[in-house]
């Protein structure tokens, strides 16, 4: 490749592990380097360059002072990628959004409470345009190498729309349910290759939903699994608070953004 | 004598693609370009009004997309019109004459023409339903003098979107066709008609028991038109359609175009309605 | 073609023996559930096993199978021929009908070589089921509970034998040169005989009705409301489909490398079950309720592929009545459709 194309992570509210595994997965496939120039990286170099092409942002927009940030960023990119489960879905950091801010904020922060400037945990593609996305908490390997290729082949990528339950059983693994335990497997997008189901964990679907998922079904699945009401709820709250808010509200026809 | 690109699909595999040069590339609508393919020499794609081909571009995919040239016009190429709407049709954009791309087929079955010799012919296109019906309608008209009256009711959402418009115009000026254009929205350039395709119908006049209609469009329209030729009389057996599925491998094995129990690669995608009324999942 | 005895006693040189010359995959044990895989010795291999999770079939039309490599220099793409000569040892009736609806399929129309090349180098070794392998399975009611033919080789265990049915020259080459295989007598016969006659009673007839009503049962049970049941059900989550031994629906994609300089084209199992599956370019998707998925998924089992190919699309082996999270099944589903098809016959007569 003549011109290779530069490239620049951001991360907003994240645990930049996401950002982790991108430098893992240059152990795994060092020809990246061959592909890209990385141009700002804070996990593995110290300089900041402010002229790129592809931009991948970890992390969720979580105060008002993240939006100019996520803005110039999008200004600058030709190719904005969402990496990992805070950027795609507001991650972990979600969970908050059903909570009271204010009280939330005096537990957390205590009396210094009124210095934060804390709101809802959104995605990013809820601030500004977003043209490609990594899902996943953290994000696989594989799947960000696979984005990569498509970034640069100026394609849009094409990810799994199937649930996690597809690649669990061709790898024929145990279904967790027949030992004993729950799993959002059913209604989880894959793209991870079940690597939670294969070494026995539970999925929490922290890539999300897929398409068109009956979740009531699977609610009472989880209930003949011996799961309280709560438990489940408590479950689809982990990574799936902000997707299911979203179509709560879109259900009531007062769909924010 | 060259040889049909069919009889060359079997060895050594039924998923080896064609090299197909690309010829030409003009643009026939906001989001539609027709290329012009060369197939290598000694080959053709001897198909028929209303096959497919299944396009590959190497690195990106293979889709189905509808022959839109007739094959009374092959002159050792064929064209495409392509709607630029996803992963593999956004790159094919991207491609200029002189590109290379992926060919395997044709597939499917056209429409049966020798069936419609010696009969009216009114084509009900609706939108892209253009670009595969285009085939046959100039099949019809290079042989013109087998067929009686030739009637085209094309409608689109807007004016923008009426595709192959210096072929419109010719049509239009030709007294042997009756040409009748409807948009669903105007604009400032637009003077004609505005309306769905349906508030055609009425204008026209057809001898219900000599009339062939050829409907091509997305589904929702199928059902508002076939309300309209059978309510002029016209026999299920003699309204014909094209149903668009999601052919991937065009050969009968995928199963993503399957109808009820029929793969539309390979019992279709041309239909009579008398053939799919029963189906379904067919409309 | 012959019928021949092996003592059981010889199988660890059997698989030797084979594995000489080719690949050997059988059923094993993991994780307290069985599958297909390669058999390495004699320890490795459990004849004796209840079913696996995904069928043998895997070894003829792989979960992912690539089809083209190509460099990106406007060079041809070659053909992927990367067959290798296999033994499959083991596999259960059901699973070797299952196979003959897929050569058929395979071979039908256009042929498909990717799985004709694999099924050129197969030597399929079956075995006969004298139990049932799980609550589930109804092979019986199905009609794959034992076979006539389709098999190179098809073993029935004896005890301390295994009685040998040779069905092709290509089964009878794996016996050559093996030491203590002999010609079966009628003693050994008798055996066999006796074996099968006791196995039968073990096995339920599960469906309410003879399976060859089966075909006209769902023609007039396409408006049926239990469609609309199992699709409230139903996770979509394809289960059912990716462990059953006749499903071969597939999608194909193109990968490249990283530099962008070269690529392949393969093709991955699909389903019928998941959302995007008859969705089209536009976004228009053709079986969008879940209902209908099942249903067509039941009509392929039960009509679609016996009108088109004679043979029926589900061998019984309740693969996919294990796996499914919300008990759809295919006895129970069958069975409604019948009762009250047969309760409004009734009315409709009185």
């Amino acid at each position: 490749m003549a011109v290779r194309p530069k490239v620049a992570f951001f991360e907003f509210t994240s645990c930049e592990g996401c950002q982790l595994t991108v430098v893992d997965s240059l152990q795994t496939h060092p020809e990246l380097l061959e592909a890209v120039e990385i141009v700002r990286f804070r996990e593995a170099m110290s300089e900041k360059g402010d002229d790129y092409l592809i931009a991948f942002i970890e992390g969720s927009c979580t105060r008002p002072s993240d939006e100019p940030h996520l803005k110039a960023i999008r200004e600058r990119a030709g190719v904005v990628v969402a990496l990992g489960a805070c950027a795609h879905l507001g991650g972990v950091n979600a969970i908050r959004n059903r909570q009271e801010l204010s009280e939330l904020r005096r537990y957390v922060y205590g009396d210094k409470a009124e210095w934060y400037e804390t709101y809802p945990a959104r995605p990013i593609s809820a601030v500004i345009p977003v043209d490609a996305t990594i899902p996943g908490c953290p994000i696989d390997r594989e799947e960000f190498i696979r984005v990569v290729k498509a970034v640069l082949q100026g394609r849009a990528p094409q990810l799994p729309d199937y649930p996690v339950c597809v690649e669990c059983k061709l790898k024929e693994n145990v279904c967790l349910y027949l030992r004993g335990k729950t799993c959002l497997g059913p209604i989880a997008l894959a793209g991870c290759d079940a690597i939670c189901p294969t070494y026995g964990d539970s999925c929490e679907a922290c890539r999300g939903l897929i398409p068109n998922p009956n979740i009531e079904s699977l609610k009472n699945v989880l209930a003949e699994h011996g799961l309280s009401v709560e438990q489940t709820m408590a479950k689809m709250t982990m990574f799936l608070t902000y997707q299911t808010m979203e179509s709560e509200a879109a259900a009531h026809g007062n769909g924010k953004r | 004598m060259s040889t049909p690109l069919r009889d060359t699909l079997s060895e050594p595999s039924i998923y080896l693609p064609t090299a197909a040069t690309i010829a030409d590339v003009r643009a026939v609508g906001k989001r539609e370009k027709v290329f012009t393919f060369e197939l290598p020499k000694g080959l053709s794609l001897a198909h028929q009004p209303g096959q497919f081909v299944e396009l590959s571009i190497l690195g990106v995919g293979e889709a189905p997309i509808s022959i839109s040239s007739s094959p009374s016009r092959s002159n050792g190429t064929f064209e495409l019109c392509v709607r630029k709407a996803g992963d593999l049709t956004g790159v094919l954009h991207t491609l200029k004459a002189g590109d290379t791309v992926g060919v395997r087929g044709p597939f499917g079955r056209g429409f049966p023409i020798e069936r419609f010799r010696g009969k009216d012919m009114l084509f009900a296109p609706g939108g892209l339903g253009l670009a595969p019906l285009r085939s046959l309608i100039n099949q019809v008209l290079d042989e013109r003098g087998n067929f009686g009256r030739v009637i085209i009711a094309y409608g689109a959402r807007d004016p923008g979107e009426l595709l192959f418009k210096d072929e419109l115009e010719r049509w239009a000026e030709r007294s042997d066709v009756e040409l009748h254009l409807t948009v669903d929205r105007g604009d400032e350039t637009w003077s004609g008609p505005v309306g769905v395709i349906t508030t055609l119908f009425p204008k026209i006049e057809v001898h219900a028991r000599n009339t062939v209609a050829v409907t091509v469009g997305p589904p929702v329209m199928y059902r508002f038109v076939l309300m309209e030729l059978l309510g002029k009389g016209l026999s299920e057996g003699n309204i014909w359609l094209s149903l668009e599925r999601r052919m991937k491998c065009g050969v009968g094995k995928c199963g993503h175009c399957q109808i009820n129990h029929l793969y539309a690669c390979q019992s279709g995608p041309s239909f009579s309605y008398a053939e799919i009324k029963h189906l379904g999942e067919a409309l | 073609m012959s019928f021949k005895v092996i003592p059981k006693a010889a199988l660890p040189d059997w698989i030797e023996q084979m594995r000489r010359s080719q690949r050997v995959v059988g059923p094993k044990p993991l994780h307290g559930q069985h599958v297909f895989g390669e058999i390495h010795g004699a320890a490795e291999i459990d004849l004796d096993y209840p079913t696996t999770v995904i069928p043998p079939k895997k070894y003829l039309f792989p979960q992912q199978e690539d089809l083209l490599t190509y460099k990106l220099d406007g060079s041809a793409p070659s053909v992927v021929q990367d067959a290798e000569p296999t033994v499959v040892l083991g596999l259960h009736t059901c699973d070797l009908h299952a196979l003959h609806l897929l050569d058929r399929v395979f071979e039908k129309t256009h042929v498909d070589q990717p799985y004709m090349a694999r099924r050129a180098k197969t030597t399929l070794v079956s075995i006969e089921c004298l139990r049932p392998c799980m609550s589930h399975s109804f092979c019986k009611s199905m009609g794959t509970l034992s076979v006539t033919d389709g098999f190179d080789l098809h073993l029935t265990d004896l005890g301390d034998d295994y009685g040998v049915d040779v069905g092709t020259p290509k089964g009878a080459a794996l016996l050559d040169g093996l030491k203590g295989v002999r010609e079966a007598t009628g003693d050994d016969r008798q055996r066999v005989n006796r074996i099968m006659t006791e196995k039968w009673p073990r096995f339920p007839l599960r469906l309410e009705f003879d399976v060859t009503e089966l075909p006209s049962l769902l023609s007039v049970s396409y408006d049926s409301k239990l469609w609309d049941e199992l699709g409230e059900r139903c996770l979509a989550c394809a289960m059912c489909t990716n462990v059953c031994p006749t499903c071969y629906c597939f999608n194909v994609a193109d990968e490249v490398e990283l530099t962008l300089t070269a690529g392949k084209r393969y093709r991955v199992w699909d389903s019928c079950q998941l959302d995007k599956f008859a969705t089209v370019a536009d976004g228009h998707n053709f079986r969008a309720k879940r209902g209908a998925r099942q249903r067509h998924r039941f009509f392929r089992k039960g009509k679609y592929q016996t009108d088109a190919f004679g043979l029926l699309g589900c061998v019984g082996c309740g693969r996919c009545a294990q796996a499914c999270l919300v008990d759809i099944t295919p006895v129970d589903t069958w069975n409604e459709l019948h009762r009250p098809a047969t309760e409004g016959t009734k009315e409709a007569a009185a």
